[in-house]
């Protein structure tokens, strides 16, 4: 009956490989804020509903669903890693723990990309919406590219300060401004549906068996929407029960936001909603502003703590690997790109983008980051249980789904657009291989250690190990 | 929680049976053993030992080893036993420290390191500690040499602090603290680490 393991324990660290960051500080609150304002809720359910309905007209709904299995599945392939390992480089550390290093740097590139842009894409959106919000209120303060510009600077320095600071301090305003935002809007949707009356819409319930092609389309714009639930993995190390909290979160800012997105879309596609695409309320202009705000504050967290992991590895310069005595967080990484973050969108402005389409093609570009390194981890997880010997059919099965779909998004996705925004994807993620095989050549070593997360340490061991 | 205050129905019961004997698997088999190695041990459907062990290791009764195959007890076991009895300190390692007192002229608190846990096993009656801060930054003392070192109690206080190893298993067993004003510690005469070095040692004689 008794089983003694064959091989001798593996060696525990006595500090963690990630020390430095402000380990099991987070409680479920704080988690759930970074995944909800990633998503950014508020400014997808003010842009989204007329995209999918584009697409698929009265059936924009079950769009949606379809969204939002393929999300939940995504959500299964991340957690089956976030309930077994806590790390601050998420997606890229656990890529590495099922397919290697040299697609965990894919997948690392693509969401800096992903990341980086979707942060700039954010802050853009966010001094486009104030600026709108400003112009409903005749408060004409001068042309309108200055003040998008002048948003995105000053909305940039503050995310600086709060990623400088921590989550513990950031936590509080991004819950406060989301559920700010979200109950604007939800009013306003709530409204629409009121004016509509009790009896349901069946135009939009009924089954589409006759549209699933334009069902399957308008998925591509809904699955956009829920870009960004997957970071509070990069809060894992930070979390105080990271295998349970981070896990959730992921999962319930899915749930959430489906739901949200599910009742705006029903609400626009309403008879009563009027056909021309709904106009939203100034204040609403307002709520997208914060929403957004809020979502560059998270999209900055993962894509430092990204950075952090790739420089204690020395993939990067190790510089990025250190953090500040006090405030515990990435500050070299911080410093570094965060001014990248403000100055692009602000030179692309500069240069005569009308910021309009300077936002509309940020959001495009990252979701192909965020694709690609979905369908990498979703392709890790079942070798990753292979791999520690607990591998059962369920994994397989969502693997079996989920790659697919994820890769048929992606090319959809590039068919829909100009050549433009994919090949300057191609380009960056072409630059970052360039940059693995210098390295491999260079430091075998650092390429070796891709994976870095929190790892169980002695004093986490009961009894604590002699040393 | 609405489903916290149902009572267990159907499959419950042996849901909880099996966890518990999934922990004392783990107990018995000792750090890194697999999650295949506890469910042939115990006859358990493999779904089921890694669906049990997931949550385990969520509540953190068990951790992950770092090939994140093996598993071994978390630190919240600790929590299931009672908690260890404080360790008397001898009459003798009293006197050691009344004399350190006599002589110098700061605070001098000598405090029990047992499985991580600091307990202030003789504190100075005539410099009661402030608050917590004392104890705080003795839990952080490692097991890295005997050498005095020195930190901040606030902006005005400090303390010298010198790690006691025990002289029968070699174990860090206790700490001796000296505390007074900032200025004083920042630069200590060498009498006061001499003074401290000496009961020090005498102290490793009498701790366990």
């Amino acid at each position: 009956m008794s089983v003694r393991s064959t091989a001798p324990p593996p060696l525990l660290r006595g500090h963690s490989p990630v020390g430095g960051l402000d380990r099991r500080s987070l409680g479920p609150l704080p988690v759930l804020a970074q995944s909800v304002s990633a998503v950014a809720p508020t400014a997808a359910m003010a842009t989204t509903p007329g995209l999918v309905r584009a697409d698929t007209g009265v059936f924009a709904v079950w769009s949606v669903a379809l969204a939002t299995v393929l999300a939940l599945l995504v959500a299964a392939c991340v957690r089956t890693f976030s309930r077994r390992m806590a790390a601050p480089g998420a997606l890229y550390s656990f890529t590495a723990k099922g397919l290697g290093p040299a697609a965990a740097f894919c997948c690392g590139c693509a969401l800096l990309i992903g990341y980086g842009v979707l942060a700039m894409g954010a802050l853009t959106g966010s001094g486009l919406y104030a600026q709108q919000f400003l112009a409903r209120l005749d408060l004409s303060l001068g042309p309108p590219q200055l003040i998008v510009a002048a948003v995105v600077l000053a909305t940039g320095t503050l995310v600086a300060y709060f990623l400088l600071r921590g989550v513990r301090l950031s936590a509080g305003l991004t819950l406060c401004l989301e559920a700010a935002s979200i109950v604007l809007a939800l009013t306003f949707f709530v409204v629409l549906l009121v004016r509509h009356g009790a009896r349901p819409d069946m135009r939009q319930l009924t089954p589409p068996t006759s549209a699933l092609g334009p069902v399957m389309a308008g998925a591509l714009p809904a699955f956009a929407a829920f870009i960004g639930f997957e970071s509070a993995a990069a809060l894992g190390a930070e979390t105080r029960r990271p295998f349970l909290t981070v896990g959730r979160a992921v999962r319930w800012t899915v749930v959430c936001s489906a739901a949200l997105f599910l009742l705006a879309v029903y609400a626009q596609v309403l008879p009563t909603a009027g056909h021309t695409s709904v106009r939203l309320p100034a204040l609403l202009d307002l709520g997208v502003s914060l929403s957004f705000f809020a979502c560059a504050l998270a999209s900055g967290t993962a894509l430092v703590r990204l950075l952090f992991s790739m420089g204690r590895e020395r993939m990067t310069p190790h510089r990025l690997g250190r953090t500040h005595p006090t405030h515990h967080t990435p500050h070299i990484a911080i410093a570094l790109v965060l001014p990248v973050l403000v100055l692009v969108p602000l030179a692309l402005i500069a240069a005569g983008t009308a910021p309009q389409v300077l936002f509309a093609r940020l959001v495009n570009l990252c979701v192909y980051g965020f694709l690609t390194a979905y369908a990498l981890v979703c392709l890790a997880a079942p070798v990753f249980l292979y791999r520690i010997g607990e591998l059962t059919h369920g994994p397989v099965a969502v693997a079996v789904l989920s790659v697919p779909s994820l890769l048929a998004v992606l090319l959809a996705h590039a068919a829909t657009g100009g050549a433009l925004i994919p090949s300057l994807f191609v380009a960056l993620m072409a630059a970052g291989t360039a940059w693995f095989l210098w390295m491999s050549r260079r430091d075998p070593a650092s390429v070796g250690a891709i994976g870095v997360y929190d790892e169980t340490s002695a004093a986490d061991v009961f009894p604590e190990p002699p040393r | 929680m609405s489903a916290e205050a149902l009572p267990l129905s159907g499959r419950q019961p042996r849901a909880v049976r099996n966890a518990l004997s999934v922990l004392q698997q783990v107990a018995r088999a000792g750090p890194g053993v697999t999650a295949k190695e506890i469910s042939a041990g115990l006859r358990l459907a493999p779904a089921t030992t890694y669906r049990l062990l997931n949550v385990l290791v969520e509540e953190e009764y068990l951790v992950r080893m770092p090939d994140l195959r093996g598993f071994a007890l978390g630190r919240r076991v600790s929590n299931l036993a009672p908690p260890r009895p404080v360790p008397e300190v001898p009459a003798a390692a009293h006197a050691v420290v009344a004399r350190l007192r006599e002589r110098v002229r700061f605070g001098v608190h000598l405090a029990g390191l047992t499985d991580g846990l600091v307990h202030l096993t003789d504190p100075d009656p005539d410099h009661p500690p402030a608050d917590g801060g004392l104890l705080r930054e003795l839990a952080r003392i490692r097991d890295d040499g005997a050498a005095v070192r020195r930190f901040a109690l606030g902006p005005h206080q400090a303390c010298l602090v010198r790690p006691v190893h025990s002289a029968a298993n070699g174990r860090l067993a206790a700490a001796l603290a000296v505390c007074g004003t900032a200025g004083r510690m920042e630069a200590p005469d060498d009498g006061l680490i001499h003074q401290l070095n000496v009961s020090a040692d005498e102290l490793t004689l009498l701790v366990v």
